[in-house]
This record gives C-alpha cells, sequence and structure tokens, in this order.
C-alpha cells in the first residue's frame, strides 16, 4: 500500500529489506555463497595448517608466532593468517626414512581394499534380497541388521579382542561348556577385516538396497531370460546399472576403513607396522618418550590422505556421470 | 522348434493372507509353429501364464512342456525360450551389438560365430548399421527391434511375446504388427503373443487363446472366436466395437425382449426350453437399416428405433440407437436392452435423432444361456422354417 512518495521517504534499510522481500533469490544467493565460504574455510584451513606445520623447520615449531606481524604503510598489524616459519619441504622425505611410513599406508589400504570387497560383495546380495524380493519379516530384519550399526563400536571391542586372542576356548554364555578355541587373529589383518566389514555393512546394505530395488524388474528378467542365473543377473545387469549406488557404498567404506584406528590400535598390539598398525599407528610413531616431531606428523597426515583425495576425485567423477546419464530408463 | 503344452497350470498368490488365483487350471496344446495370442483384459492372468512358460514364475500346480521336457521347475535360461517385454528392456549399459549377443556371449559361443548371428538377426529387423548405438539413442521402434533381434539372435525353440507393441505409437504399431507377420513366415517358430488388444491378436495369430480372471475361455483361430464365440465373454471381448447383448426370453415361438422380439423355435437349439432366459448377441454389422431388407436371406421383423450418436469412421458408421423409451446408456457394455449398435454404410443419409427402423440379420444372431454365459447357437436360420421371412416380405411389398 506504499506509494511512491512513500518509499522516498523511507530509510535505506527499508528499502533494502523491501528488495529482499521482491526478489528472494538475491538473498538465497548470497546466503548460498556466505555458507559455501563457512564450509570451504571450515574443511580446507586444517589442510592449510598441516601444510604450514609440515614445511616448518622442527627447530622453529616452538619458537615464535606463525602469524607474522606486517608492516603496512608504517602501521604494524599481525597477518590473520599463519604462515610457516621457513621452507623445509625435505620433512616429507623424511617421513619415510625415521618410520617405514609407506608400510603403514600399506597396511590401512590393503585392509580398506579387503573391507570394500567383502562388503559390496556380501552386502550385493543383502541388498538384492532386501531390494528386489519380497518375503515375510523383511522390514523387521531389515530393521535388525541397521541396527548393528548403531551400536558403539567400543561395545564389540572386549569381546571381540578376547575372542582374537585365542587363548581360552568359546563357552556358552553362563556356562563353561567349551565350543571351540579360536585362532589367533591379534596382529592379522582378519582381526581387523572382520570387524570392520561387520560394522560397515549396514551402512552398504542399506544404500545398495535402495539402488537395486529401483532397477526395474523387466531388466532381470530380460537377464534371466538371455540366459543367466539371479546372481548372474545381480552382477551383469543390476550391479552396473547401479554404479552410482555401488560407487558410493563402496567409497564410503574405503574411507571409513582407511581412516580407521580405534579397532586397528587395539587389535595390532604395538604401532609396528609388521603387526599390521595402520596410518595414525604410524603417525604416531613420530612421538618418542622425550620428543614429539609435530612436523613429520603433520607432513605424514598429508602424504596419508592423498590416496583418498585422488579416490573421491576419481569415483566423484563415476558418481557424477552415473547421475547425468539420466534416469534409468528401459 | 517345438510343441508347447500346458497341463493344469495353476498359479496362486498369497496377498496378505488372501489367496489369489492368478491362473486357474489352464490347459493349452500348441503345436510347432504356431502363433498364439493369449488375450484378455487386464489382470486375466495371460501375462502370469506366459511367466509360467517362460520360467519366470513357477507354478504352483501342473507341469509346462517345451518339447518332450518337462520344464516345470528349469530356469528360464534352459528352457529354450527367448522373450520380448513390454517395457523392451534392453539394457541401457550396453550397446546394440551387446545386447543383441548378451546372450549368446553367456553361452561362449565363438566370436565369428555371434557376429555371423548378430549381423544376420540385425538384417532381418532392419537395424543394419546401428549396432554401435547405445539404447537411449534410439527410437521406441529401433529399441523394439533390437529387443526382437536379440530375441531371435539365439533362435529359441519359443519365442514369448508380452504386448511388444504396446508402448508404440498407433502407426507404428501397424507397421510392426506387419513385421512381426513377415518374421513369424521367416522364423517358422512357435510364437507365444500376450496382448490386451484384440485387433492385434485377430490379424496375428494362427488361433487365439481368450482368457479372463485366470480361466481359458476359448481358444481357437481367430475367424472362429469372432464367428462362433464359445461364451458370453468372448463374444464381447472379440470384435471391435463390440457385439450387441439383449437380454430375453424364450416363449414357444419367439425370443422375446423388453423393445423386440425374434421368431425362434425352442426345440431347435438343445438346451433352450420355454421360459429359460437367454441373451442375444448381434454384431453392429448384422443389423441392417429396414430399407435393406431386401438383400438379407433371413432377416427379422422390423424394429423401430432412434438414432442417438453417430460415429462416422470413414469406411463406416457406427450408429448407436435408441428401442422404445430408451435413454443414452452410460454404461460401458452393450448390454442395455434399450441400446443397439448398428454399423452402417457410410454413404447412407442418417442424422442423429431421427426415428428408423432397423432388421436383424437372424442367420448371425448369437444366443448364450444368460445364467451360464455359454453359447447355445450362432444362428437362428436353421432354427426356423422360414414363415416368418414370408411374413416380412409381404411386409416390403409395399
Amino acid at each position: 500500500m506504499a506509494t511512491a512518495t512513500d518509499n522516498d521517504n523511507e530509510g535505506p534499510l527499508t528499502r533494502w529489506v523491501q528488495s529482499a522481500i521482491q526478489n528472494p533469490e538475491k538473498v538465497y544467493r548470497a546466503l548460498f555463497y556466505v555458507a559455501m565460504v563457512f564450509f570451504l574455510v571450515t574443511t580446507l584451513f586444517p589442510f592449510y595448517w598441516l601444510l604450514v606445520l609440515a614445511v616448518t623447520p622442527s627447530g622453529r615449531l616452538l619458537s615464535g608466532s606463525f602469524l607474522p606481524t606486517i608492516d603496512l604503510f608504517g602501521v604494524s598489524a599481525t597477518f590473520p593468517l599463519p604462515v610457516p616459519k621457513g621452507f623445509n619441504p625435505a620433512a616429507f622425505v623424511s617421513v619415510f626414512e625415521q618410520v617405514p611410513f609407506h608400510l603403514y599406508m600399506l597396511n590401512s589400504f590393503a585392509l580398506a581394499v579387503t573391507t570394500t570387497v567383502i562388503v559390496i560383495v556380501v552386502a550385493s546380495l543383502a541388498g538384492y534380497v532386501f531390494g528386489r524380493l519380497r518375503f515375510p519379516g523383511r522390514a523387521v530384519l531389515m530393521l535388525g541388521i541397521l541396527a548393528v550399526s548403531y551400536f558403539p563400536p567400543a561395545a564389540f571391542v572386549i569381546p571381540l579382542f578376547q575372542v582374537f586372542a585365542g587363548n581360552a576356548p568359546i563357552t556358552i554364555p553362563f556356562t563353561d561348556f567349551p565350543l571351540f578355541t579360536p585362532p589367533r587373529l591379534l596382529n592379522t589383518p582378519g582381526s581387523m577385516v572382520l570387524p570392520f566389514s561387520a560394522l560397515f555393512m549396514p551402512l552398504s546394505i542399506f544404500i545398495l538396497t535402495t539402488f537395486y530395488g529401483q532397477i526395474p524388474d523387466g531388466l532381470e528378467d530380460a537377464a534371466r531370460v538371455e540366459g543367466t542365473t539371479r546372481l548372474g543377473a545381480l552382477f551383469r545387469v543390476i550391479m552396473p546399472l547401479s554404479a552410482p549406488g555401488v560407487a558410493t557404498a563402496a567409497v564410503l567404506t574405503f574411507i571409513a576403513v582407511y581412516n580407521e584406528y580405534f579397532f586397528s590400535s587395539i587389535m595390532a598390539t604395538s604401532t609396528e607396522a609388521a603387526k599390521w598398525s595402520p596410518i595414525v599407528g604410524g603417525i604416531l610413531s613420530y612421538q618418542t618418550q622425550y620428543t614429539t616431531q609435530y612436523n613429520l606428523m603433520a607432513a605424514a597426515s598429508i602424504v596419508g590422505v592423498l590416496p583418498v583425495v585422488i579416490l573421491v576425485i576419481v569415483a566423484q567423477e563415476r558418481i557424477v556421470s552415473g547421475l547425468t546419464s539420466g534416469a534409468l530408463k528401459e | 522348434m517345438a510343441k508347447l503344452k500346458l497341463e493344469h497350470v495353476t498359479k496362486r498368490y498369497d496377498d496378505q493372507g488372501e489367496t489369489v488365483t492368478a491362473v486357474d487350471d489352464m490347459n493349452l496344446d500348441i503345436d510347432h509353429g504356431e502363433f498364439i495370442c493369449f488375450v484378455g483384459p487386464s489382470g486375466c492372468g495371460k501375462s502370469t501364464t506366459m511367466e509360467t512358460v517362460a520360467g519366470l514364475t513357477i507354478p504352483t500346480e501342473g507341469k509346462v512342456y517345451i518339447g518332450d521336457r518337462d520344464v516345470t521347475n528349469l530356469p528360464p535360461k534352459d528352457r529354450g525360450i527367448a522373450m520380448v517385454f513390454q517395457n523392451i528392456a534392453l539394457f541401457p549399459h550396453m550397446d546394440v551389438y551387446d545386447n543383441i549377443s548378451f546372450g549368446l556371449r553367456l553361452r561362449d559361443y565363438p566370436t565369428d560365430e555371434i557376429d555371423r548371428r548378430v549381423e544376420r538377426a540385425a538384417d532381418i529387423v532392419q537395424l543394419e548399421g546401428m549396432l554401435g548405438r547405445m539404447p537411449e539413442e534410439m527410437s521406441g521402434g529401433q529399441r523394439q527391434r533390437v529387443a526382437i533381434a536379440r530375441a531371435i539372435v539365439r533362435e529359441p525353440d519359443v519365442f514369448l511375446m508380452d504386448e511388444p507393441l504396446a508402448n508404440l505409437d498407433a502407426k507404428l504399431k501397424v507397421h510392426m504388427r506387419t513385421e512381426l507377420q513377415r518374421l513369424h513366415k521367416e522364423l517358422d517358430t512357435t510364437i507365444i503373443y500376450v496382448t490386451h488388444d484384440q485387433e492385434e491378436a485377430m490379424t496375428l495369430s494362427d488361433r487365439i487363446a481368450v482368457l479372463n480372471s485366470g480361466s481359458l475361455q476359448q481358444i481357437a483361430p481367430p475367424l472362429t472366436c469372432y464367428n462362433e464365440p464359445d461364451n458370453l465373454f468372448v463374444a464381447g471381448f472379440i470384435g471391435s466395437p463390440s457385439m450387441n447383448f439383449v437380454e430375453g426370453t424364450v416363449e414357444s415361438d419367439a425370443i422375446v425382449t423388453k423393445n423386440f422380439s425374434l421368431a425362434f423355435d425352442p426345440a431347435s437349439v438343445d438346451g433352450v426350453g420355454v421360459g429359460d432366459s437367454v441373451t442375444i448377441g448381434i454384431r453392429p454389422e448384422d443389423i441392417y437399416p429396414g430399407g435393406l431388407r431386401g438383400e438379407i436371406a433371413d432377416h427379422s421383423a422390423l424394429i423401430d428405433a432412434r438414432t442417438d450418436i453417430l460415429e462416422p469412421m470413414g469406411d463406416e458408421i457406427f450408429a448407436y440407437m435408441l428401442l422404445g423409451e430408451g435413454e443414452t446408456s452410460m454404461s460401458q457394455e452393450q448390454a442395455s436392452s434399450d441400446q443397439l449398435l448398428v454399423s452402417i454404410d457410410p454413404d447412407s443419409d442418417i442424422t442423429e435423432d431421427e426415428d428408423v427402423q432397423v432388421v436383424i440379420d437372424r442367420g448371425n444372431v448369437h444366443l448364450f444361456d444368460t445364467a451360464s454365459g455359454e453359447a447355445l447357437t450362432h444362428t437362428l436360420e436353421a432354427a426356423w422354417s422360414g414363415d416368418e421371412v414370408t411374413e416380412s416380405e409381404a411386409e416390403s411389398d409395399d
């Protein structure tokens, strides 16, 4: 109801508010940029900080400030971003000299790949069943599987450690009746891959169930008539068509295991590469009783994170290409 | 290349505690090289029957034989069948060549043999030069042809086609229909074809199997289904537009309906007695304007009617006629005793809301038992000596 004259009399704030109400897109766009910048800063700053630490020579790590004072036309001010105190790229080499860090990376990589393969194969079978077959009790069973992922992993550590230690036979609960004596799995990949697979399985099953459930029945029928079994149809038709889902489940599992420390720090009884200690175990090896080489720990962290960065970039392309190639048409 | 036999095939589903019978005691004997159409309304069990043949559904009871083999419990891949699906079901992640050769590659055929067969199949369905395309780059008709090529490349014993033309536009449908006929001639393979389109069934098949609510109503050559339907359902389903049904009662010398009567001798047809409720079935083309009655050997008495709606089709006009005090019927079925659908010569100058007289060709009147729906006779010609003809000729002498 405001006339043009009224408008002229109103202050700049009122005019700005009115223009925002009339053009909400402008506000949304502004908020989008604010949110983007916020997330970029919070995710990228830690990496930058690691880089600063890694290239700073170890002698200067604890002396002085990372925030240099700069002289701005006679006015001295503190530069708002930390900068390295010196330049020592050799840290990225000594990372491998002091500790066989590549072996720790290999451990993590091997554990992650093995777990991912197991999870994708088993979760595919489960996803096929939950996504494409109708049977009584399906919902309850699915809920039960998801419930596994709601447990804190720590709840499983003590019983699992006892089992994997292989010292005493497993007995029937509340009795002394022995069932079997498990093999000693501590310090082997088995003691880590098994619990990882179990813990990360529910999420993958959930993702794959959703994807496999969306593949039209006709395609599976066609594959079966053409000469595959149900399993063959799953691996030849349903899985390739669900590539984005499979990639998502695989990447999530891989990253989760690659970054895992809690279980492996317990199942590997010391931080030695030969005992299948993972990357974090390697990073902690730069810390001794008397010294902590923060620059090497930072450099190792950066090196350790590189494979995941590469994987995500590659997989993301796959996921995006899977999504943009259009909704699935028969 | 084989016979196909269904023996007492029954399929029941358990739907939330309720048992649904999709296919009820189906018995079929199909000869080598026959083109059989399963027709019926949605949910009549025709697709389920086909799935039991394909092996995608295992029947609850009964046996399926292909050739001399009992294939009831064999998986689809071991049955020697190929199938074309309603939604075409090409593998979207494979190009045309890979789609067509999928079955051959699974069976480890040598590469040159696969190449040769794919080339030939592509040749038959006229897809030369498109082997490198992806399904999404093709039109509906082309995809359909890829699906057919994928089916014929394996040289199966039995072809199953589940409404393969349902998703195509009308023009393409007619074209593909001709292609399928040519293909059948060329391949000489047993083909089972599911459709809800009775026109497709009429034009394509050697025999039509009409299904309703899970049971077989009639299996016969198309013209037999058309001219001698076994029961009310087949009579109403086959033919477009469908048959007029008028309910009446048998009296000693005629069948009397609400608005007209047809001379009839109950003794001439087995199983008909005075007082029985019968349904008269008359196809639109067997009703003529009264002026043409001289051309019909055995016609009924003149029936007063009033035209309601006219549907000019070009080669004929479908005229909905109201009998007696009849109101326009809103019901889908023509079972209304007050309405007749008549096919008229397009040159006649008939208008809407015009009082006319029509006659029925008694030689093509079908009689059904109203209670059971079973056909009693497909002509009244033999059922009457001809007295009535003289009578009505006397009328027309003016």
